[in-house]
């Protein structure tokens, strides 16, 4: 590889990186936005996902990848309405601090879960190993092509669902106010149940496209949530075109940033850039919730 | 308070109960600290398969002077931390005075300290890392180190003409240890290394690592991994396009590597401690091995585990069941002893002295050995 | 016999690593995830130092005042920061320290770890037997417990209390809450870096993998289940969980199960902070005349 092939895939790589870690962010802060709390667990819905997909295409169903992907899917959003269900609904009304120790011992409970079922060895989806395309001396394998495109498709799906339905509106505007959402008459019942849905669904199919480029393992949560909280907090709780955003910059960072420190320092990266961006912001948060 | 403490008392006495001591009568207990589980476990699982092979022949044929071998089996959990406490738990619940030690070198030099400390016998099948059995007289590899197989990969990649290569290595002891001989004998060949980059083990994404190595198209990449490590690096090198003679050392040499890596392992050669696998002794192993478990594919280094008991129990049988007997009696007993891997006698460090070096390559989907 | 010497030790160090924690988290309301970070620069100052040559003495005091000393440093600027933020800062420093750990192998031999760590040797007793080791982690335990407790029940320590429960209210009575908070956070770092130093020697390795993200799940499980904001409670909870944690590694099982045994006891841990966040945020030992809610 060149050297200018070699900065250009490196600036590819980063927005490859950068549209996963955006599905995250959006999935993260469309619950913190609603519900007004860091989904400490937010990463195993990504994990799981992927893992779901691997259940599905594996004994006894043995699905090839498309009639596998709605199966998955669907399981993931009923794990996070679940997750919802029987740890945050009981902590409606907790304090913040509360409701992340308990998400993440729902964390520490589902990573560890995963790897009861499936080992703690990196497994792969057993697809066939193609040569990516090349074109301009830089390489885009078929995974990453689709990353491209799901991207854009969710993104799109989002916006149209966020600020062109009334299920968005209601959303927003617990967004704003739970109790003043709750007094106008909006179902917030139903409201949040959507947010969780959808923000398990960004996650899930973040998550198995991750897998499809790189790798599964139990493990592969934590370290994305970290990530994907970092976007959060570029672009405002509850912003999720911030999100969006925050997910290129973080995935650009990263990626951009091993041209100068070692690769062993690569997820250190984006922590690095969480714990600056919160001790710089010590006051106001945007987006902060009224209540 | 009380309740609670009574349910403390309870649990510990069960708990106490439960461990037994190898002090019972009638079996040689030898303690076996491996991986089985955990993401080596695939070494773990192979060594236990040979180990039980040797013991099941041994016992059949009287056993040590009677006494049947028995095997505690500990699992590390693929982690130096449980390799330790395995250890740990070998010498003071299970009272053993031999220990079969993990795989990995890291691992490995974890526990050297404790059973040196103990006063008991530790010997490793497959640790190559340079200076792996420093940490005392009571620790042994039959496995030949890396400073042997340095020069012998230097040589391969200066005899293929690959003056200038870049080197990846796994960040832990065996593979610094590796590149640090290697890189020495290379620069003595008069080999250039254009660029050094550790890597962590059990990732799922090295295309960094990959797009750093590849760049200014190198023709020849050194690569000393693992197993999975090795199978993620070739697949997503074969993805983006990167095209290189891979050279490895012997940790890659599995047929478990070739089935992860699929296609995109083809081509890739490395050293390794080369076994001659036409001798009567090693063919009887092979028989022996499809008998009891109906394929031949031995699993890699088990034949040096293979090697490791029947070395133990013959210190066993001539230095006695304890500590300071066995660790007397093995260099005595393996001097000149030849076992299926080849000649066992062991150098000043307890080391294998002498060890011959061939090259593998993938082809055909196969591990082969290489010829020019 | 030695299972549960073992057992005793370990419990001995964790209730200190807690007591340190819970001065910060129960009596200051500082919630911090990254407290793990100062229990490894304790274990890995101590430990390069002895295995550079110095006395133990020496070893453990540098141990405790460099914990003490990364503490103030982080304190500064984190302090700023409220609730979950400063829990989520904390966090993200502790892994950035264990990354760097991890990386940089010419100082702590990164992911191979130091193996070899002798054990210390103090006014010329040498506690290498695993009853010497006890008397050392229990009398330091003991002193630990003490020294905190002296300090809690002190005015400072009602002061603390009072910054917790409410800061504004405890400003407006002239209390400097930062000031406060950045004390209270220097001592719970030293004593984290205590109980590191007693963990390095005992364990004779240590790497990076020790002082993950798990190890602070399971300190902080310790303090808000066994009740934070009382000084028995981090004991009761270093009891009971270090117990369980423990003792089942020393049970026979083949090796079949010893593979989920691991995964299995991380669920139940995970599953007990979120029952206990549920039902019983103060956890087992209540505080008296303490508030509801973590």
């Amino acid at each position: 590889m060149d050297s200018i092939s070699y900065y250009l895939q490196t600036a590819l790589n980063g927005i490859l990186a950068g549209c996963v870690y955006a599905l995250f962010a959006m999935g993260l802060t469309l619950i913190y936005g609603v519900l007004n709390f860091v989904n400490f667990a937010h990463g195993e819905l990504i994990m799981w996902g992927a893992y779901f997909l691997f259940l599905f295409m594996g004994e006894p169903f043995g699905l090839p990848l498309y009639a596998a992907l709605p199966p998955a899917l669907a399981v993931t959003g009923c794990l996070g309405v679940a997750m919802d269900f029987s740890v945050f609904r009981p902590l409606r009304r907790a304090n913040r601090l509360t409701l992340l120790i308990a998400a993440m011992g729902l964390s520490v409970f589902l990573r560890n879960a995963a790897q009861f079922f499936w080992g703690a060895e990196v497994r792969t989806y057993g697809l066939e190993v193609t040569a990516g395309l090349r074109f301009f001396g830089l390489s885009l394998t078929m995974p990453q092509i689709a990353i491209i495109a799901v991207t854009i498709l969710c993104v799109t799906a989002v916006y149209l669902l966020f600020f062109r339905s009334r299920l968005g509106k209601s959303m927003r505007a617990l967004s704003d106010n739970l109790d003043l959402a709750r007094i106008s008459g909006i179902d917030t019942r139903r409201a949040i149940l959507a947010a969780w849905v959808i923000s398990a669904v960004l996650a899930g199919i973040g998550g198995i496209l991750l897998a499809l480029d790189t790798n599964l393992s139990p493990e592969m949560g934590v370290i994305n949530l970290i990530k994907a909280f970092a976007a959060t907090l570029i672009g405002g709780v509850g912003n999720l075109w911030g999100a969006l955003l925050g997910g290129l910059l973080i995935g650009l960072a990263e990626n951009l940033g091993v041209l100068f420190v070692s690769p062993g320092y690569k997820d250190a990266i984006a922590f690095v850039i969480m714990v600056i961006i919160l001790l710089a912001r010590p006051y106001v948060i945007i987006g902060e919730r009224s209540d | 308070m009380k309740k609670f403490a009574v349910l403390v008392a309870a649990i510990a006495a069960v708990a106490f109960a439960a461990a037994p001591s190898a002090r019972a009568a009638d079996t040689v207990k030898i303690g076996a600290a491996f991986a089985l589980s955990g993401s080596i476990a695939v070494y773990g699982e192979g060594f236990k398969k040979c180990v039980d092979l040797a013991v099941e022949e041994i016992n059949a044929k009287g056993g040590i002077k009677g006494k049947k071998i028995e095997i505690v089996y500990e699992d590390n959990k693929s982690n130096p931390k449980d390799c330790v406490t395995a250890v740990r738990k070998l010498i003071t619940v299970d009272k053993v005075p031999v220990i079969f030690g993990p795989a990995g070198s890291s691992n490995f030099m974890a526990t050297a300290p404790v059973a040196q400390d103990s006063r008991v016998v530790l010997i490793s099948a497959q640790g190559a890392a340079v200076g792996l059995t420093r940490a005392g007289d009571y620790i042994f590899r039959v496995f030949p180190s890396d400073t042997l197989q340095g020069p012998h990969l230097a040589r391969l990649a200066i005899s293929k003409g690959y003056k200038k290569v870049p080197v990846m290595y796994v960040n832990n002891d065996w593979g610094l240890g590796l590149k640090n001989a290697f890189v020495d004998a290379y620069k003595k060949m008069g080999g250039t290394v254009t660029d050094l980059i550790a890597y962590d083990e059990k990732k799922t994404d090295y295309r960094t690592e990959l797009l750093r190595a590849s760049k200014g198209n190198p023709p020849a990449i050194v690569n000393l991994t693992y197993i999975n490590e090795g199978a993620v690096q070739f697949k997503q090198a074969f993805e983006m396009g990167i095209k290189t003679q891979w050279l490895c050392g012997s940790a890659a040499r599995a047929p478990k590597m070739v089935e992860l890596a699929g296609k995109a392992a083809e081509g890739v050669i490395g050293t390794y401690p080369a076994v001659p696998q036409n001798t009567k002794a090693y063919q009887a192993f092979k028989e022996a091995y499809k008998k009891k478990y109906g394929d031949d594919k031995i699993p890699i280094f088990g034949d040096y585990n293979y090697d490791m008991v029947y070395l133990t129990a013959r210190a066993i049988e001539k230095g006695g069941y304890t500590a300071d007997g066995i660790r007397k009696a093995l260099p005595q007993v393996a001097r000149g002893y030849k076992g299926v891997t080849g000649d066992k006698t062991f150098d000043d460090e307890r080391s294998p002295k002498f060890a011959e070096y061939g090259i593998w390559v993938v082809k055909d989907g196969k591990i082969q050995d290489y010829k020019k | 016999m030695d299972l549960l010497l073992h057992l005793a030790i370990v419990i001995a160090i964790y209730a200190v690593f807690a007591l340190s924690l819970n001065v910060e988290i129960g009596y200051t309301g500082l919630f911090n995830f990254g407290h793990v970070a100062f229990f490894a620069i304790g274990a890995y100052t101590s430990a390069l130092l002895t295995l550079a040559g110095f006395p133990f003495s020496i070893s453990l005091l540098a141990g405790l005042m460099l914990a003490g000393l990364c503490g103030f440093l982080l304190s500064i600027p984190a302090l700023k920061l409220q609730g979950d933020y400063f829990g989520i800062a904390t966090l993200g420093f502790g892994e950035i320290l264990r990354m760097v750990v991890n990386n940089e192998v010419w100082l702590t031999k990164g992911p191979m770890g130091l193996p070899g760590i002798p054990r210390p040797e103090l006014f010329g007793l040498h506690f290498d037997t695993l009853p010497a080791y006890l008397a050392l982690s229990g009398g330091m335990a003991l002193a630990t417990f003490a020294v905190l407790a002296f300090i809690v029940l002190s005015p400072f320590g009602r002061a603390l209390k009072a910054v917790r429960d409410d800061e504004t209210a405890a400003e407006i009575l002239g209390k400097n809450a930062f000031r406060f908070k950045i004390k209270s956070f220097v001592i719970g770092s030293v004593f984290a870096g205590l109980a590191g130093v007693l963990w390095a020697h005992y364990a004779t390795f240590i790497g990076p993998g020790d002082f993950t993200l798990t190890e602070t799940i399971l300190v902080l499980l310790i303090v808000v289940m066994g009740g934070k904001g009382t000084f028995l409670g981090p004991v009761v909870g270093a009891v009971v969980l270090i117990f369980f944690q423990e003792s089942v590694r020393f049970l026979r099982l083949p090796p079949e199960w010893t593979r989920l045994l691991g995964p299995l006891q991380q669920m139940v841990f995970g599953l007990l902070l979120v029952v206990f966040m549920v039902f019983r945020p103060e956890g087992i030992v209540r505080e008296k005349g303490g508030r509801r809610g973590a």
